[in-house]
């Protein structure tokens, strides 16, 4: 897990353990990234084990972005994440798009 | 000194749980209507899935899952926990063990096996019964009228996933009820500065539509109870349309986005205040900050890895070895405050040395548990039923020891289920019960612990014994022998009255090892048998191996060390007693007790003092006196081991280091008192010869 060179450098793809064995490591690395951009994409496709935790950082980190009116988008939500936040409640694509800044289709 | 890998502490806690689990199980066993245990299984087993998911042990957690949801009848009431579901369930805790301890084992075949066994069961067993008692208990409101819906408000503890629990399960339960709309409550979510990532900031308001009571929804959060503030009010019925359930949804392939439906239509909320709101606190005591929680979590308990204990326990003997030296220095010389402080090292290092091996002691209950199982599964294959009855499990005995216990222990339960229960028909023509009992105790007596296996089975056939040893070349046909010295060969090496070898017993190889640990820990081990009532064999063992009281004595120029438990008294070699050489016994307030010369054992050189000293020592039903040439004292004995150049040296158990940097010898009297009788034993049979 890391910023990935070969994409813009605002991009940051999420491991594919982000439960919360993993998501100390998860929360530092995003926290660094958002130290040094001004603007921080998030790639949730290779996210293959997420929770509570997961769902939690990510709404705190789109909350946090708009506070600082730096924005944060979230791309390509992996099938396991998107499970995860309908156990949790966020049943619709409305419902999730009211909490995740999300990118679609390279917009 | 590294930190410890959090899955070897999730292996640490889940062999806890299995305890807990196996003791519940069999618990349920004798009282299938305890709800309590049937709770504290699953409370094992939701804690096994929960960590075991969240420290990815995926097969862990899903088989589990499997489990609890089989189990699941049991708690509601629907069915009664029987021998053979307990059973089952006992294989399934074994492979969940299997399953985290040593997975390459298991076979995925076998884990489905036992979940067919399970459901089989659960399922077969009174089907009928539970439907009844549903069609009884229609869903009441606490107002009494029928209701079909509920609201539920859900504000976890923070620290609620650290402990493993997973609120999306719990919300997955719930939705079982019935058709369910969760909104997770975002409000709580703090920006990234503020955040603790493994904490619980989400929160959750649910309106479940199900004809289901207040029980029922109790149920799911039963084990999360004290970390779960839920407010829980009834909604009035409502007759439109129910939307497709959550779990439903979550069954089904993830629907593509422009698939995924609509967000729930708000459904309007009952008027709460008209009717009664059930708010569940988690306990109700005073809510304490949140720094103030976790120190007091922190205080309770603290896991150390046992190497550390022993590493401590190391530094304290060698603390203990300089503090003598000081204490000798110190009497050397006229300096008082040299004194003084040799006094106050002294009394600190004593009292570390209590402390550390206080913090070495184990209940030796946590050994106890693991027998249950032990006679359950011997009392089925022998189909000999068999109470299996503990006491003084609260006793504390040095780690080492209770690791070591646990092999002798196995062992004579099993000879005692095995040979000493009669089977079914011979105990009824004996007019004894069906049911045969084991009895586990263990007491502090003195500087000691008694562990005792007692059973009420048919007691030793001394003369089948007898006859054995004579067949064995081991006695002379003939040769009088009192009882308990013919019951001391089931300990000789490859001794066996069975007459057939099975699985269990039969081999003679066994008895004599169980010595042999119990000596090595400087305890003794002794029988005592009761023709047609039973027999009982109690293990007399120190209560630490590492650091022992000792009695320091002095033999020509050598010095030796007598464990103080075994001391009764200590005499002086009177003239008259001097005078008795070559009968060598001492007249002790009437009592002859027969003495060892020290000197001669040991080959000492020159010529003894004048006054020589007796020390009574007892080992189990033996009194013997020592002759020494002078007792220097009490001694706080830091026990090092010989090195296996010595290891033929049975009468020592090891060294000591004295205050002058010298070493002492420690007497294993045992061995010695042993060693005398041979002599003795061989020299009348070369005079009767």
């Amino acid at each position: 897990m890391a910023l990935n060179p070969t994409e813009p450098k605002w991009s940051l793809r999420l491991p594919a353990d982000c439960s919360i064995a993993a998501i100390r490591n998860v929360y530092e690395l995003i926290r660094e990234a958002f130290g040094r951009q001004e603007r921080l994409e998030i790639d949730c496709s290779s996210v293959d084990k997420a929770d509570v935790t997961s769902i939690q950082l990510l709404l705190s980190t789109a909350r946090t972005g708009e506070a600082q009116g730096r924005p944060v988008v979230l791309t390509s939500f992996s099938q396991s994440l998107r499970n995860t936040l309908r156990r949790a409640g966020f049943a619709s694509e409305a419902m999730i798009d009211q909490h995740f800044p999300q990118k679609k289709d390279g917009t | 000194m590294s930190a410890m890998d959090p899955t070897e502490i999730f292996r640490q806690e889940a062999s806890e749980l299995f305890e807990v689990l196996e003791g519940a199980l069999l618990d349920l066993g004798q009282r299938p209507d305890d709800r309590e245990l049937v709770d504290s299984a699953f409370r094992a087993l939701h804690t096994i899935k929960g960590s075991g998911a969240m420290f990815g042990f995926d097969k862990v957690a899903s088989f589990t899952h499997e489990f609890e949801t089989a189990f699941d009848r049991v708690r509601k009431g629907e069915i009664k926990p029987t021998q053979e579901l307990i059973s089952v369930a006992l294989a399934a805790k074994d492979y969940i063990r299997a399953l985290i301890e040593d997975p390459q084992s298991t076979d995925d075949v076998i884990g489905e096996a036992i979940l067919d066994d399970l459901k089989r069961f659960v399922s077969f067993d009174q089907p009928a019964a539970a439907v009844v008692e549903i069609a009884e208990a229609p869903p009441l409101a606490p107002g009494g009228s029928k209701q079909a819906s509920w609201h539920l408000y859900l504000e976890f503890e923070s620290h609620i996933l650290r402990n493993g629990s997973n609120p999306l399960d719990l919300l997955e339960d719930l939705c079982k009820l019935g058709p369910c709309f969760v909104v997770p409550v975002t409000d709580g979510i703090p920006f990234l500065d503020e955040m603790e990532p493994e904490d619980c900031y989400l929160k959750w308001d649910v309106k479940l539509h199900a004809a289901c009571d207040k029980d029922a929804i109790d149920d799911v959060f039963m084990f999360v109870q004290d970390e779960l503030k839920l407010t829980l009010s009834p909604l009035e019925h409502v007759e439109a349309p129910a939307p497709a359930p959550l779990f439903q949804l979550l069954d089904e392939e993830p629907a593509p986005m422009a698939e995924m439906p609509a967000p729930p239509v708000e459904l309007p909320a009952a008027p709460v205040a008209e009717q009664p709101v059930v708010k569940t606190e988690p306990k109700s005591r005073p809510e304490p900050k949140p720094e103030a929680k976790r120190e007091e979590r922190g205080i309770a308990t603290v896991r150390v890895q046992a190497e550390r204990l022993d590493e401590l326990m190391d530094r304290v003997g060698e603390l203990v070895i300089a503090q003598a030296r000081l204490t000798q220095l110190a009497a050397s010389g006229s300096d008082l405050s040299i004194k003084m402080i040799a006094e106050e090292i002294e009394r600190l290092a004593s009292s570390l040395r209590d402390t550390t091996m206080g913090a070495r002691m184990v209940p030796i209950g946590s050994l106890f548990g693991r027998f249950r199982r032990l006679v359950h599964d011997l009392s089925r294959d022998l189909s000999k039923p068999v109470e299996f009855v503990t006491s003084g499990e609260d006793t504390e005995l040095d780690k080492t020891m209770i690791e070591c216990l646990a092999d002798p222990l196995v062992h004579l339960i099993r000879n005692a289920i095995d040979h000493g229960i009669e089977d079914n028909a011979t105990r009824a023509a004996n007019g004894k019960t069906e049911q045969g009992r084991i009895e586990l105790a263990a007491v502090h007596s003195g500087a000691q612990v008694l562990v005792t296996v007692k059973d009420n089975g048919g007691g030793l056939n001394t003369a089948r014994i007898r006859a054995k040893a004579e067949e064995q070349g081991l006695i002379a046909a003939g040769a009088v022998l009192t009882d308990h010295e013919i019951h001391q060969f089931l300990f000789h090496p490859g001794f066996s009255t069975a007459q057939t070898i099975s699985a269990l017993s039969g081999r003679g190889v066994g008895m004599d090892v169980v010595k042999r640990t119990i000596e090595n820990m400087r305890g003794s081990i002794d029988l005592s048998t009761r023709p047609g009532q039973g027999t009982t064999v109690t293990l007399r063992l120190p209560l630490t191996l590492a650091i022992i009281e000792g009695l320091l004595i002095r033999v020509g120029e050598g010095r030796y060390i007598i464990p103080l438990p075994a001391v009764e008294e200590c005499v002086e070699l009177t003239a008259e007693d001097e005078r008795s050489r070559g009968r060598n016994f001492l007249n002790v307030r009437g009592n002859l007790v027969p003495f060892l010369r020290l000197r001669e054992i040991m080959s000492s050189s020159g010529s003894p003092d004048k006054h020589q000293k007796t020390i009574i020592i007892s080992t189990g039903e033996t009194r013997v006196g020592l002759v020494a040439d002078q007792i220097i004292g009490n001694h706080q004995t830091v026990i090092k081991s010989l090195s296996k150049l010595h290891s033929d040296v049975t009468i020592f158990s090891g060294a000591t280091i004295l205050g002058d940097g010298t070493a002492a010898l420690i007497l294993d009297v045992a061995q010695l008192v042993a060693m005398a009788q041979s002599k003795v034993e061989k020299q009348h049979i070369s005079e009767a010869a």
